[in-house]
């Protein structure tokens, strides 16, 4: 044995490094992809529940003419907060969420590419929304609207237009949340671009796969131009800066333009992911491959680069001259082809299909239905006569919602009981998920059908009330019941999450029949490192080839050894040395083990690490002296922030 | 998709070495590093970012009232800068010739030659803040002030970043704990640095020279 | 999991020209068959991502020099405003602009001599960004000429 001169080693740090990959305190190094995306899907779902209680306070107070639940000011907060929640605390994080999870398993990789900057996005989440709600009682919560139109955000405090901290934490709060967005967002380019399995080339990667790598491009680029347009925000309202100052020349149209410049690529950044998810559930819940992959990924692409060019049909009546306003009619009409296409691809897939109608199934069936009734009136609103009706009314209220939450919300929750075998070995309950669908429907339904018509009768957004004798109030009182409705829904979901953890039905080894590597794992949940052995990728649906061939009529034929790296019922991981590839050390196998190799292939699983967690909690550190304008503490977390960076710099990738 | 790597000739011992995503487990499936395309990645999403400050410093040049950039720019002295910081790039690209050769030396030469250019730079930019403000061209001042602060400082905000970061490298140098087989980490601050350039060369043209 | 921490036998051999750094075994013989000497460009490894060689550091110095030499034309031309019409200035700033741009990009970037994916990126965020602001700036009347 050569003797080995090594480098001088580092000094230790202060804390050595965390080995522990199980229990409670494992989850704050954890550097894991499935571990961060539940805690991702988690928090996500505590701001759902936040997000929604701040809809149910705006349905109270709009139940009748002349609500006094809430006052002026109080419902300034709660849409602003509502809006400001779901989009970027509960729908950015779930996709995120179900991306991390699924992303590296369904390319055949271990983990994604930088998995401490992984968990750094997911702290970014959790303190970024800490940082936002605590404004609730740290000088006043956002009130200026989820989109902060200027000059009323932009104007300066002393002149009194939106008194307290709220426009400050709102964008400095949102400047942060980009921040763990842009990573994230990095993160899954790299990872979808680089780690995929051999022969897994991008016309054989699973939909999701495809749709997240677009949302990631869409981050990316978008991220950036809000940053600019919320930090000249700050400086006009605290540096006395002119940027929306139309006395001084500025034009308060900026700010639109620039925010939604981003604003309109991140509802796609939304809605793609359930459109994934949706292309995963319904090709296996119907026994058929997606009907026209490659349409379905070059819609998906389409939407992605069409997304940049309509965003100022959200400014249809601010005076932009009818040579802009048509130019973007017609870009948004354009956009509307892409979007059809994949319903059309979606029908051919179940259409013929051997349909198993579960609870994943309705979601996604509901999906189709609800994305194409809010596809509808989109539509609409990119007839600009029409749109100068309805725009700032409650039709592009039912409008959005009916593609957010019947689209991207339905999406999520049907992937939740798709998934959720995956990662608990059991299955949701199944009778509860059906009720939960149909109160959701139901729910849904009743909530924001009537607020189309409501729209075209003159309801005006962001109003905290309405009087008497406007024909307003029986739709307002049966929008009001259904958001109820849809509490008692989401409520049920929650429990029958919680409940399935641990005594839900026992679920065996690919539980669906499924088509994506995902499922091959040898056990659910998968183990650390993902696979025993990197898959030999041959086809699309790599799993499904694996299980089934065709016979000369076209029959599907089960194939002896398919599918799996070893069939074990339940949870309980079984690990064996593989004899295929020498071996390896042979012998005893530690299953979760710290980072060590597993199944005796030496496998190298990056190391939990502090850094992630400290280097965030500079963040919100800076992000408080920011807005109290209090620089000492602004230093103390940009010096957290140079010390975490550091640290995590020199700490290598793993021990 | 791999690309075959040009054959060195004869006497080179190197063939491209496979590309490991980082834990040595198998090759990537672009043939390039994970960091080297997230550094291009990270470099293409802040084209939208100065481009949108370079957008609204356009828009606003013609609209600001009061004090106009032509009352205050001292263009030699700019131009001095622009210069400086043009070569910062030349000893940010030698450093990485240099590393890539072994020459460790060398490296930390030009490390500390870049870094130290920039904050000659800096300096210049400082100079023309404080000259700036006391001609009364103040973040708060007008329309060019706001908007020819933001973006001038988030440049220098961008530069500062990279003087650290290049110290840094020097520092992990100077200790022999960056070596050849690491070049990648200075080409990849070398990209930063790089792009940073770039900006200003735009901003150059269009904030300073441009007439209106 | 690497235990090499673990097996430091003696103190770190060091160097009599301090500068030079202290490495393993085989980092001290690739020092000895190398030395300090200017490696043929041929001999260097390539980089992942490389189709072909990183220019030599004189190719790189003849660049600084080019984009010298277009600066001081650049100030040059902005000084003739008032002498010669002011679109013709911005045409002529605006293309010396791009090609230093384009320059730096190129050789000191190394996109000309890396695979194509990275060129791919930056060209389509920075035209796209082009495209999208000059639309809003548009849309926004710049072309009005003041207020």
């Amino acid at each position: 044995m050569t003797t080995t001169l090594t480098v001088p080693k580092v000094k230790r740090s202060i804390f050595r490094r965390p080995q522990a990959t199980t229990g409670f305190r494992s989850w704050f190094t954890t550097v894991d992809h499935k571990k961060i995306a539940i805690m991702y899907a988690t928090t996500a779902l505590v701001f759902l529940v936040l997000g929604g209680i701040e809809a149910l306070l705006i349905r109270l107070q709009l139940a009748g003419p002349n609500g006094t639940v809430l006052t002026a000011s109080q419902y300034n907060t709660m849409f602003t907060m509502h809006g400001t929640t779901m989009v970027f605390l509960m729908g950015m994080p779930l996709a995120v969420g179900f991306g991390n999870y699924l992303i590296p398993l369904q390319i055949g990789a271990r983990d994604v590419a930088f998995p401490r900057l992984n968990a750094f996005g997911y702290w970014v989440v959790l303190f970024g929304g800490i940082f936002l709600y605590s404004s609730f009682v740290l000088g006043g919560a956002p009130n200026g609207g989820w989109f902060g139109y200027t000059p009323l955000t932009s104007s300066p405090i002393s002149l009194g237009a939106l008194p307290g901290r709220g426009p400050d934490f709102w964008t400095v709060g949102l400047i942060m949340l980009g921040i763990g967005s842009t990573t994230s967002a990095v993160n899954f380019i790299v990872t979808i671009l680089n780690m995929r399995a051999p022969g897994m080339t991008l016309m054989r990667m699973p939909v999701f796969c495809w749709m997240m790598l677009v949302v990631a491009f869409l981050t990316v680029f978008a991220m950036p131009i809000v940053t600019v347009a919320l930090t000249m925000v700050w400086w006009d309202r605290n540096l006395m800066s002119n940027f929306f100052n139309a006395a001084a020349g500025g034009d308060p149209l900026l700010y639109q333009h620039l925010f939604w410049l981003f604003g309109h690529p991140e509802v796609y950044i939304l809605i793609l992911p359930g459109m994934g998810i949706v292309s995963e559930i319904l090709p296996v819940m119907s026994r058929k491959p997606l009907f026209g992959y490659s349409v379905v990924v070059f819609s998906g692409i389409a939407i992605g680069f069409l997304g940049w060019g309509v965003w100022a049909h959200h400014m249809f009546v601010t005076g932009l001259g009818p040579v802009a306003v048509s130019a973007f009619s017609l870009s948004t009409m354009l956009i509307a082809i892409p979007t059809g296409v994949k319903i059309f691809n979606w029908l051919g897939t179940v259409w013929g299909g051997s349909i198993r109608l579960n609870t994943p199934m309705l979601f996604s069936l509901g999906f189709i239905a609800m994305f194409t009734i809010g596809g509808l009136s989109g539509v609409l609103h990119s007839v600009v006569p029409a749109d100068t009706q309805q725009t700032d009314t409650y039709f592009v209220v039912a409008h959005f919602h009916y593609v957010l939450f019947g689209g991207l919300v339905f999406g999520i929750f049907g992937g939740i009981f798709y998934w959720f075998p995956l990662l608990y070995g059991r299955f949701m309950n199944e009778k509860l998920g059906k009720v939960t669908f149909w109160l959701t429907l139901i729910g849904f339904n009743l909530t924001f059908f009537p607020m189309h018509i409501l729209g075209l009768e003159g309801q005006a957004r962001r109003t905290y009330r309405y009087a008497e004798g406007m024909g307003f109030d029986a739709l307002n009182l049966a929008a009001t019941v259904g958001s109820f409705v849809i509490a008692v829904a989401v409520l049920l979901l929650l429990v029958n999450i919680l409940v399935s953890r641990r005594h839900g039905a026992v679920a065996p080894h690919d539980p669906w029949d499924a088509r994506s590597l995902e499922w091959s794992v040898s056990s659910y949940p998968p183990p650390e490192y993902n696979f025993e052995e990197v898959p030999q990728v041959e086809a699309r649906d790599e799993l499904w080839h694996r299980k089934y061939t065709e016979d000369e009529s076209g029959r599907l034929v089960r194939l002896p050894s398919g599918g799996a790296d070893a069939p074990s019922a339940g949870a309980v991981a079984t690990l064996e040395p593989d004899a295929r590839d020498g071996g390896g050390d042979g012998g005893a196998v530690v299953p979760s083990g710290g980072g060590h190799g597993a199944g005796g292939h030496g496998i190298h699983m990056p190391s939990p690490s502090y850094f992630p967690i400290l280097m965030c909690a500079g963040l919100p550190v800076v992000g408080y002296g920011v807005v109290f304008q209090n620089w000492y503490l602004g230093a103390l977390g940009v010096l957290i922030l140079i010390v975490g960076m550091y640290a995590w710099a020199l700490e290598p990738s793993s021990e | 998709m791999e690309q075959a790597a040009i054959a060195p000739p004869a006497g080179g011992a190197h063939a491209s070495t496979p590309v490991h995503a980082g834990h040595g487990e198998h090759e990537t499936s672009t043939g390039v590093t994970n960091t080297k395309l997230a550094m291009w990645i990270f470099l293409s999403s802040e084209c939208l970012l100065f481009g949108a400050l370079i957008a609204t410093y356009l828009l606003y040049r013609g609209r600001s009232k009061g004090i106009e950039p032509a009352d205050v720019y001292n263009i030699p002295f700019t131009s001095a800068t622009s210069f400086i910081l043009l070569m910062s790039s030349l000893t940010m690209v030698l450093a990485l010739a240099a590393i890539q050769r072994a020459d460790y030396r060398r490296t930390k030469i030009w490390l500390v030659a870049t870094a130290l250019f920039g904050m000659v730079f800096i300096g210049g930019q400082v100079y023309e803040f404080t000259e700036f403000t006391r001609k009364g061209v103040t973040v708060d001042t007008n329309l060019f002030g706001s908007s020819f602060y933001l973006l001038t400082g988030l440049h220098g905000l961008h530069v500062t970043v990279g003087i650290v970061w290049l110290l840094s490298l020097w520092g992990l140098t100077t200790q022999g704990r960056l070596q050849q087989k690491d070049s990648e980490t200075i080409e990849i601050s070398g990209l930063y640095w790089h792009f940073v350039d770039v900006v200003w060369i735009v901003i150059f043209t269009v904030v300073y020279l441009i007439p209106m | 999991m690497s235990d090499a921490d673990t097996t430091t036998t003696t103190e770190p051999v060091q160097d009599p020209d301090h500068n030079m750094l202290v490495g393993t075994a085989e980092e001290r013989e690739r020092e000895k068959k190398y030395g300090l000497q200017e490696i043929p460009p041929e001999e260097v490894p390539l980089l992942p991502g490389e189709l072909s060689h990183h220019p030599s550091p004189f190719q790189y110095v003849v660049i600084a020099m080019i984009l010298v030499v277009i600066t001081a034309l650049e100030v040059g031309v902005s000084y003739l405003e008032g002498d010669i019409p002011n679109g013709l200035i911005i045409v002529l700033l605006l293309g010396m602009g791009l090609v230093k741009l384009v320059l730096v990009a190129s050789y000191y970037m190394h996109l000309k001599t890396d695979k194509p994916v990275f060129r791919r990126f930056f060209i389509m965020a920075a035209v796209g960004a082009i495209f999208l602001y000059l639309i809003v700036l548009t849309t926004l009347g710049v072309w009005d000429g003041g207020s």
